[in-house]
This record gives C-alpha cells, structure tokens and sequence, in this order.
C-alpha cells in the first residue's frame, strides 16, 4: 500500500495530519508487519486524530470502541436483541400456534419448537459492537479502540484475544472469522499499566507535546485565518504554559480551540484583554488560569522576555 | 550488523528493559523492511518494537549511542604536514615544555601531538585512576560522568593554557606562522576525537560492567521492595511517581470488586420495573447492592522513623479516595491532631508537607496511650459500625500507658481494626513496643517495610 515512509508522511499530510519522523516510520511499519499500534501520550495531543488520518489515508473504514471502566463483551462485542426477539415471538404467536396445533405430545411439540430454534437465534437479532463489526466488515476496516487503560483488566485480557486470531466464537451461531485483518490502533493515556502481554503485540508510539514549529504549522494548517504573526505568538504562549507545571496542561486540540476564538473575536494582537478573555479556552482548572495570568503579567510569555502588547 | 543488534538486546534486557523473544523478533521484521541504511528510522524501528514504555526510553537512546552510535575516529598525525625541520623545533619547544610537566599531561601532549592513540592498557590505568568501576552503572547519563572524570583526570582544563603556551615557544623560535595555524586546527580536532574515543571507552566499559552485574544479580531487586528506611531520597522521589500508577491498579481492582460485588440478592421490585417491557417476562435481573465503600478512620504515627511509611500510606490514601466513603485522619506522636481538613485542602504534595510540619518530632516523645485516649474523648463519634479504623504504627510507646481499655473499646466499635507496622515481626514486643499487648484486639495486623506491602495493605483495606 504505502513503498515508503515517506509516502506513509504525504497520505497522512493528505488527511490534514502533520506526522513526524516517528509516527510516519511506526505507521509503515504497522502496515507492513499487520501489527497493532498502541498510541501513548498525554491527553489531546492528537492520538484518536491520527487513527483516523490513518484510516482515511488508507481508505479503511473507521470503527471506534471507546473504553471507559465496566466495558465488557456484551458491549464490545455482540448483544442479542431482546426487545426485538420478544416483540417476534409475541407477533409470530398465531404461526407458531398453527405450527403446534396438530402436535400429539407435549415432546413432540417442544422438539417442533426446538426446529425452528435457528429462527430466533440468527443474525437478524444478533446486535454486533464495535468488535464484531470491525471483523464482519467486508471492506478494509481500521478498528480504534480508543483509551484502552480506562477499561478493567479483565477486558484487555479478552481484547487480546479478539486481536491475536480475528475470531468471535458465538455459541448459538458459531465461529465468525474475520473477511480481511482490520488494521488496529489502541490509545492510552497511561493512566493504569497495560498488560505486557498486549504491549508485546504492539507497536509502541509515544506522541508528545509538539515543539514549536510543528505546533505552528499544525495551527497554520488547521485554522488558516489566523493572522500568521498572532499564530505565531498564540502558540508561544501555549508553549511557555506547557513549562509551568500546570494542574492539566494545554493540549494541542485546545491550542486550535483557542486559535478559533482568536478569530472569532477578531483579535488583532494578544493583549491583556484578550488573553484574559479567552484563557479560559485554554486551561480548565482557576489555580491554573490564575498562575497563567501571573505568568503572562509578569511578562515572561512566549520563552523570549518580551510581554504581549 | 545482526551480531551488534544481539549484543543490543542483550543490553536492553540487563538494563532492566522487558524485552520478550516476540518482540525481538518483531525488531528484525521492522530491519527487514526499512533496512539499517537510514540511522533515524533504524532507531525509531528497532524502538517502535521493542520498548513498550516511555519510561524506558531514555535507557534505550543511551544504550542505541553506544552501539550504533558514529564511533571516534582515529587521531591524526599533526606532523605529517611539517618539514624535519619544523618537527625538530616542535620537537625541542615539546621538551622543554614537558620538563616540568605531571606525567598525565605528558601523556596527553605526546597523544595529541604525535597523533599516537592512547593503547588499551593507558585506556584501562586511566580508568582505573578515574575509578570508572565504583560508578553504578544502572543510572542513565552514568556514562557522560565517566567520561569527565578520564577528562579530569587528564587535566584537559589545564591543556588549553599549555597548548597556547607552547604556539608561542614555537613562534617564538621561528616557526612559520602558517605551520602554527595548520598544526593548531590539527590538534584541535585531535582534542574532539581524543574525547569522543574517551567517552566511547567509558560507555562501553560500564556497560560491559552492567551486563556482568545482571547476570550475577537476579532477580532485580525492584524498588517497590526496598525496605523505605534505606532508600534515597532520589530513590524516595522515583517512588512516588510510581505511588499514582500503583494506586491506579488498586484502584481498578477495588472497582471490579465492588461490581462483582453487587451480584448480591435479587431485588424482586427493580427487577419487576426492569421487565415491564417485556411484558413481565424476566428477562433482565436486577440485584441489590450489598457492598458499600469503606468508612475509614485512620491514625498515624508521624515521629521521626514512621515519616516515610506515614507519607506513601498518605499518597496512597489520597489517590484511592474515590474507593471510599469517607476518611478522617489523625497524625499523632504526643498529641492527636485532626488532619482531615489539611489533605482536604491541599493538593497532595503540600498536604504531606503540611501535615508532617503540624507536628514537630521530638525526642522519643511518642505516646500512643494517651492520644488513644484523647481520641475516645473527642472524637469518638467518628467510629461506628460500618467504620474500618487503621492504626499506622510500630507500636512503641517510651514505655507509656498503653492504654489498652480504650483501644479494645475501640475495637469492638469499629467494624474492623487494622494495624500497620514496619517493624519485623520478630520485632515486636522488644525493648518499649507493646505492638504484642496492641496485637490481640485488632482484626488484621500487617507489616508494611516497603512500597509493595503498603499496597497489598491498603488493598485489604478496600475490601
């Protein structure tokens, strides 16, 4: 699919995503080896972005399975319908009487039932999750499963096994195997330790704060109607924060979130009001918007000594 | 090539790095398709596959230098370019400068002037001298100190002065100016070669050093089961970033517990409520909830011995709140204070630092008797039935009242009354500890010497 990393750089650039050497190289090497990825890093640093840059860059279908704590397999995985499987019982009621009417025994009648057993357990009541659809899937599927430390333990021990052979076994219908091997992209925010069974069937990324330039280019290419210059400092600003030892620090969506607002206030330059204005966009903590305008009072915004007039 | 990338997983595996026989073998696929030619994206595909953490990174770019790292090239000869006469002048200003010089600068002046590389045996003297072998070669950035210490040792700050010293002797006897330039930028670049082949000699040699160390050292001895009292505060400061993950993992199996625990009796009323779109049939069954978080009260001990076990039994406390239902704590060595509303005010690492500064250690002032005491007669509300009540202490008493009515009053009210003691069973009951006295009136008694402990403490107290 993709000859070489730097292909794997331009689809990725295609999709509005700016990779670097590491993601770029990790990518191909995914593609080419069939592995997993397991994306780590702080909180909004582009993670889930890059899956799905990943995917349309590939033209695979995106199937996502958040995570969050208490997810199991009847969630992840497949459900029968209920609901359904009763209202088709209550309305197939006069068929089924019809069916058994003329049954000598109650056996007999039980073993006519059990027949037609495969009515009410098929495919039409079986409610496939993010798992199976990514296996059912005919087209090539990327399949997201997105912070995997959120869930218990237990889940990751059966994901591993959906991942290691792309095989659900359902007891009522049989073994379902996957048409194509999705390509699978897993994201932590470190927040548990992972199993090193599943980091042994991964690829490992760590994705970090971007430095300045990539940053910049990231807002540039993001939100182009930001003035370059106020670009420029937006993001110095942002980069100065990410040094002060914040509660929860600036991630790069919040950056671009920030960046819109510049815009959609029309701000010409980042003086005190604005900033004062639009913090708020930026840090979600008071302690930390204080600090932060301390900070920028001071003058020590944008790592070089020179205030925001 | 692949004997290097070997030795380099080797390498990984004694410095402490998991790297599992799968994921080698993932390595030499990545080689396969991306090739050794492009230094970065060999790096980045041998690091994809094998390092699994971030933590280990800084290890494995250390590591990667030093065996695939663009290694020293061999001095030159500053005298080639010289005519026999100039090198007779080079020759006479060297020995007259040497005279009155200590023998490692000698050395060094002959190494850079001559162009001669330093032989394996002045290599592992200089080491010896340096004392490159009492360095731990676990830390990473062990290596660039090793090197200074060889660069010190050959009193490379002093050279600069000398090598000026001696352009002007060679100016001074009439050397063509132009020689002196070509022989100084010569020289020059043997200095960064001399120190890049010295870091290099370093890096290797305590590397050498830590795979001989883990192949006679195993298993690890992990941090998490280090006794608190003999480790570092380095150590102390690695320990707490490992406190949130630790408490991460409790924290999930608490919660998995108390899911699982809900599977208690079937609560027939929900259960109706639930079915009612099915007609009343039962599909979906409803339990009640049997289980509830823990109500804890706890007391620690804060003198001068009990700090760090009070501090990361504090951390730990903080990180798992969400698992409990309420905590009231008290830090005592003389006296009883009620600390709840520090931890509650402050972020973590102020709050032990608060507490810890409320009460001042004194001199062998630990009374646990009277404060048990103080307890029962302020604050004894606290405790109910539903109340797991957590003494954090070793139990000694200066030979105090121990005052064990109050703290079997004590037990009997609690629902359960757990210990916490880093002392060595084997300890107990010796010299003024009364830990044996204390014993038989609490429901659990743990010993809690290291990190690991703590945890599977603090775990049997969210059951």
């Amino acid at each position: 699919m993709f000859a070489t990393v730097e292909e794997v750089r331009q689809a990725l650039a295609g999709q509005q995503y700016i990779a670097n050497d590491e993601i770029a190289t990790v990518v191909f090497l995914a593609e080419k080896l069939g592995k997993p990825i397991l994306a780590e890093g702080p909180a909004g640093v582009g993670k889930t972005e890059l899956s799905k840059a990943w995917a349309a860059a590939s033209g695979r279908e995106l199937v996502r399975l958040q995570c969050y704590e208490g997810l199991d397999e009847s969630k992840a995985l497949y459900e029968w319908e209920y609901a359904k499987q009763m209202l088709y019982t209550q309305l197939l009621r006069d068929k089924l009487a019809d069916l058994l009417a003329d049954a000598g025994s109650l056996t007999e009648a039980a073993d006519r039932l059990a027949r037609e057993e495969d009515v009410f357990f098929s495919d039409r009541f079986l409610l496939p999750r993010p798992l199976l659809r990514a296996i059912q899937n005919d087209h090539p599927t990327a399949l997201l499963i997105d912070e995997i430390d959120r869930a218990d333990a237990e889940f990751e021990a059966f994901l591993l096994e959906v991942l290691s052979d792309f095989q659900v076994s359902i007891p009522e219908i049989g073994t379902i195997v996957a048409h194509q091997h999705p390509a699978v992209f897993l994201t932590s925010n470190n927040t548990r330790e992972l199993s090193e069974a599943l980091k042994r069937r991964c690829l490992y990324l760590y994705i970090d704060y971007p430095d300045t330039a990539q940053e910049l280019q990231i807002v540039r290419l993001k939100v182009p109607e930001l003035a370059p210059r106020l670009a420029q400092q937006a993001v110095e600003v942002v980069q100065s924060l990410r040094r002060l030892d914040l509660k929860k620090n600036p991630s790069v969506s919040e950056t671009l979130d920030w960046a819109r607002a510049l815009v959609a206030l029309n701000a010409q330059s980042l003086d005190p009001e604005v900033l004062d204005n639009t913090l708020t966009v930026l840090l979600k903590y008071e302690a930390d918007v204080e600090r932060a305008r301390r900070m920028l009072r001071r003058g020590e915004g944008g790592g070089n000594g020179r205030p925001y007039r | 090539m692949e004997d290097r990338i070997v030795r380099f997983i080797s390498a990984l595996r004694a410095a402490g790095v998991r790297v599992s026989l799968a994921e080698s073998q993932d390595a030499w696929r990545a080689i396969e398709q991306l090739g050794v030619r492009d230094r970065d994206t060999f790096r980045l595909s041998l690091r994809s596959t094998l390092i699994k953490d971030a933590e280990s990174f800084p290890t494995f770019e250390e590591l990667f230098e030093r065996y695939f790292g663009a290694f020293a090239p061999p001095l030159l000869d500053p005298q080639s370019g010289l005519s026999p006469e100039q090198q007779q002048q080079l020759q006479e200003a060297l020995q007259e400068l040497l005279r009155e010089l200590a023998r490692d600068l000698q050395q060094l002046l002959q190494w850079l002037l001559n162009g001669q590389q330093p032989s394996q045996e002045d290599l592992e003297t200089l080491a010896q001298q340096a004392g490159l072998d009492q360095l731990s070669p676990q830390s990473p950035g062990q290596a660039q100190r090793a090197a200074r210490r060889l660069l010190a040792l050959l009193d490379w700050a002093q050279l600069q002065e000398l090598l000026e010293q001696l352009w002007e002797m060679l100016a001074e006897a009439g050397m063509d100016p132009q020689a002196i330039e070509q022989l100084r930028q010569q020289v020059a670049e043997n200095q960064a070669r001399l120190q890049q082949q010295l870091a290099d000699f370093a890096g290797q040699r305590l590397e050498d050093r830590r795979l001989e160390a883990a192949q006679r050292r195993s298993p690890r001895q992990d941090l998490l089961e280090r006794s608190f009292s003999s480790l570092s505060p380095a150590e102390m400061e690695q320990l707490r970033e490992q406190v949130r993950r630790l408490a991460a993992r409790l924290r999930t199996r608490a919660a998995l517990r108390q899911k699982r625990g809900k599977q208690g009796k079937l609560d027939p009323k929900a259960t109706l409520r639930a079915n009612l779109r099915y007609s009343g049939v039962p599909f979906e069954m409803r339990f009640r909830q049997r289980r509830l978080k823990p109500k804890l009260v706890v007391l620690l001990d804060v003198s001068t011995s009990m700090r760090p076990v009070a501090e990361f039994f504090l951390r730990l406390l903080y990180e798992v709140q969400d698992q409990v239902q309420k905590t009231r704590s008290f830090a005592y060595i003389d006296h009883l204070e009620d600390v709840t509303p520090d931890l509650v005010a402050h972020p973590i690492d102020q709050a032990v630092t608060v507490v810890l500064t409320k009460l001042p250690p004194g001199y062998y002032n630990t009374d646990l008797g009277a404060c048990l005491r103080q307890f029962e007669a302020r604050y004894l509300d606290t405790v109910d039935h539903r109340t797991t009540l957590i003494v954090l202490g070793d139990g000694r008493n200066n030979y105090n009242d121990p005052a064990l009515d109050t703290f079997s009053r004590l037990s009997r009210r609690a629902r359960r009354l757990i210990w916490l003691n880093p002392e060595y069973p084997a300890q107990w009951g010796t010299g003024d500890s009364d830990m044996l006295a204390y014993a038989p009136h609490c429901n659990e008694l743990y010993q809690v010497r290291n990190l690991a402990q703590l945890a599977a403490a603090v775990d049997r107290i969210l059951l």
